[in-house]
């Protein structure tokens, strides 16, 4: 018992030295990136709580988009470079700042692709309580079955034959087969930032508001429109 | 370094033995734990903040109702007396609420597993509007107004900015401490005591019939099995199918742990049985065939009425007062006091 408390208590110093060690090291020759999120209805910019016409009659409004982005991965003609490790990020169209994320890269080393995580890994999923953007509070933990929400769309639409019309689309389950995760992979033609257009008129158009208004835990459905939802993240070619 | 390193570690150890508050171990002969102690190394600040925690009402969302509401030391931390337990506004659930011991050696929580790890446990109850009824978002912001708790939150974890991390792990910390080993039985393993010839004839029918399930020292094995009970329609309660939504997991529900079952009645994932009797009537000719039978459950049980006696008098052996009655466990009349 003492041995085995002396061998944990090593490690966690052992540990705390080792991270230490590089981040000094990365904080002095690194490269800044960063990434913008860019909610669209179409080609308009989404804003909370606004109608939106979809047909001559109905019209729908988004009130809640929230979605995890982590594990940044970048490779230099498909050559990994770089990978940023316990990375997650709550991205909420309700905070502003979050939708834009900085991220450090080696220094001088080009990359012309990123690939990162829509939503939490299954291993994540099952290692317990976390905290910032991870913890629980923040709105994304289901608390009837152990699992992060990767993906959270709400709204109203007439066409929704719903209490206040609502419809509620919760994406995730780390568990086959309805393991949530999607991965984006973006093509880049700089290394300095990239922008990202999620078009939310495009994923609703995958579905039936009038008869699947709701998603809200791990299922087939689930993990067939995070894959919808994964296709309209697109890099934006603004320069 | 290295030196200073093994005083540390040292200083560490000795700072645990000191303490009487911090009751956990691991006893002897027993596996390593499930629980990644690395990701909440134990203290006794966070331990008795926990146990706070756990003590407090504020968790609900009307402040009525607490943990220990359903989760009572005397009842091996169960809810005595009621098939399906009870919570916010006397709303009543769909389940027996489990009796809470050994904790760090249990990899999945809640009858159908719904729950993948400890620190995540009590956020089910916490926001079941039939338990608790609150959010934990809510108790986070009601713990940051409160008159203690910041200050209990700094001294356990540095940062009097209360998190729901915070609030989780430290939950888990008290239970974590939930050890019980120190039963007759136990004793008898130890070699410090010895079973009467029924005892013992009861633990040689125990190995024959049940060990399989409910294997030593922990008494279950963890596993999912469906134990032949008949669907109660007025419930149908599919156990962990409801979770994997696989066929193949209908009316399977967790192997639930027999120590202290002497004080964890009523039994069965709905509590339909008072009495360990009832419990035993039903595994020897009330088990109802259907696909998902538990295969160790597919030839009969055989018992005498003599032999439901010793057999009892076996399971009354794992009753464990030290645990039961342990003050470590019970309310912390001076955390609240301060």
């Amino acid at each position: 018992m003492l041995f085995r408390i002396c061998i944990i208590s090593f490690t966690i110093l052992f540990y705390s030295c080792k991270t230490s060690e590089v981040s000094t090291l990365s904080s002095t020759s690194t490269d800044k990136f960063s990434i913008t999120f860019q909610p669209t209805f179409g080609i308009e910019k989404l804003i909370l709580n606004q109608k939106y016409p979809i047909n001559e009659i109905d019209s729908l409004e988004i009130n809640v988009l929230r979605f995890y982005i982590s594990n940044f991965e970048f490779y230099n003609h498909n050559k990994l470079i770089h990978k940023v490790l316990n990375s997650h990020h709550l991205i909420d169209l309700e905070d502003e700042k979050s939708l834009e994320i900085n991220l450090e890269t080696i220094q001088n080393q080009p990359f012309n692709k990123i690939k990162c995580h829509l939503g939490i890994d299954s291993t994540t999923n099952v290692s317990g309580a976390f905290g910032g953007d991870l913890d629980p509070t923040k709105g994304m933990y289901w608390t009837w079955q152990s699992g992060y929400i990767n993906f959270k769309l709400e709204g109203k639409s007439e066409l929704c034959p719903t209490r206040n019309n609502q419809f509620q689309y919760h994406l995730g389950g780390y568990q086959s087969p309805f393991y949530a995760l999607q991965t984006l992979e973006f093509d880049l033609n700089n290394s300095a930032e990239m922008k990202i257009n999620i078009d939310v008129q495009a994923i609703l158009k995958n579905i039936d508001l009038a008869n699947k208004h709701s998603i809200m835990s791990p299922s087939d459905n689930a993990v067939k429109l995070a894959k919808v939802v994964a296709k309209n993240f697109e890099i934006k070619n603004a320069h | 370094m290295k030196k200073l390193l093994f005083f540390l570690s040292i200083l560490l150890l000795t700072a645990f033995h000191q303490s009487d508050n911090n009751p956990f171990y691991i006893p002897k002969k027993w596996k390593k734990p499930t629980y990644d102690f690395t990701k909440n190394p134990l203290s006794i600040a966070k331990i008795n903040l926990g146990k706070a925690l756990f003590y407090d009402p504020i968790l609900s969302r009307d402040n009525t109702v607490s943990c220990t509401t359903c989760h009572s030391q005397y009842n091996a931390f169960t809810h005595v007396d009621h098939s399906l337990s009870h919570g916010i506004d006397d709303k009543i659930g769909t389940r027996n609420s489990p009796a809470l011991m050994n904790l760090a050696w249990q990899p999945i929580f809640m009858w159908d597993g719904s729950i993948n790890h400890l620190d995540m446990q009590a956020l089910a109850p916490i926001s079941h509007p039939n338990e608790m009824g609150e959010t934990i978002e809510n108790v986070v912001f009601k713990l940051q107004k409160s008159a203690i708790y910041p200050t209990a939150f700094h001294t356990a974890f540095g940062d009097s900015a209360i998190t729901g991390e915070h609030t989780l792990k430290a939950i888990s910390q008290f239970l974590l401490t939930l050890v019980s080993a120190n039963s007759k039985y136990d004793k008898v393993i130890r070699k410090e005591a010895k079973f009467t010839k029924q005892e013992k004839n009861g633990y040689k029918l125990f190995k024959t019939n049940c060990s399989t399930c409910h294997q030593e020292p922990l008494f279950t094995n963890h596993q999912f099995e469906n134990n032949g009970l008949p669907i109660d329609t007025t419930l149908n309660d599919f156990g962990r199918m409801n979770i994997t939504k696989k066929p193949k997991d209908a009316r399977k529900f967790k192997v639930p742990t027999l120590r202290n079952i002497e004080f964890s009645y009523p039994y069965m994932h709905d509590g339909r049985f008072k009495k360990i009797r009832e419990v035993l009537n039903h595994y020897t000719k009330d088990i109802e065939h259907s696909p998902t039978l538990s295969e160790h459950l597919q030839q009969p049980i055989i018992l005498t009425s003599n032999e439901k006696i010793d057999l009892t008098a076996f399971l009354l052996t794992l009753s464990d007062k030290e645990f039961l009655f342990n003050p470590a466990y019970s309310y912390p009349k001076g955390f609240f006091d301060k």
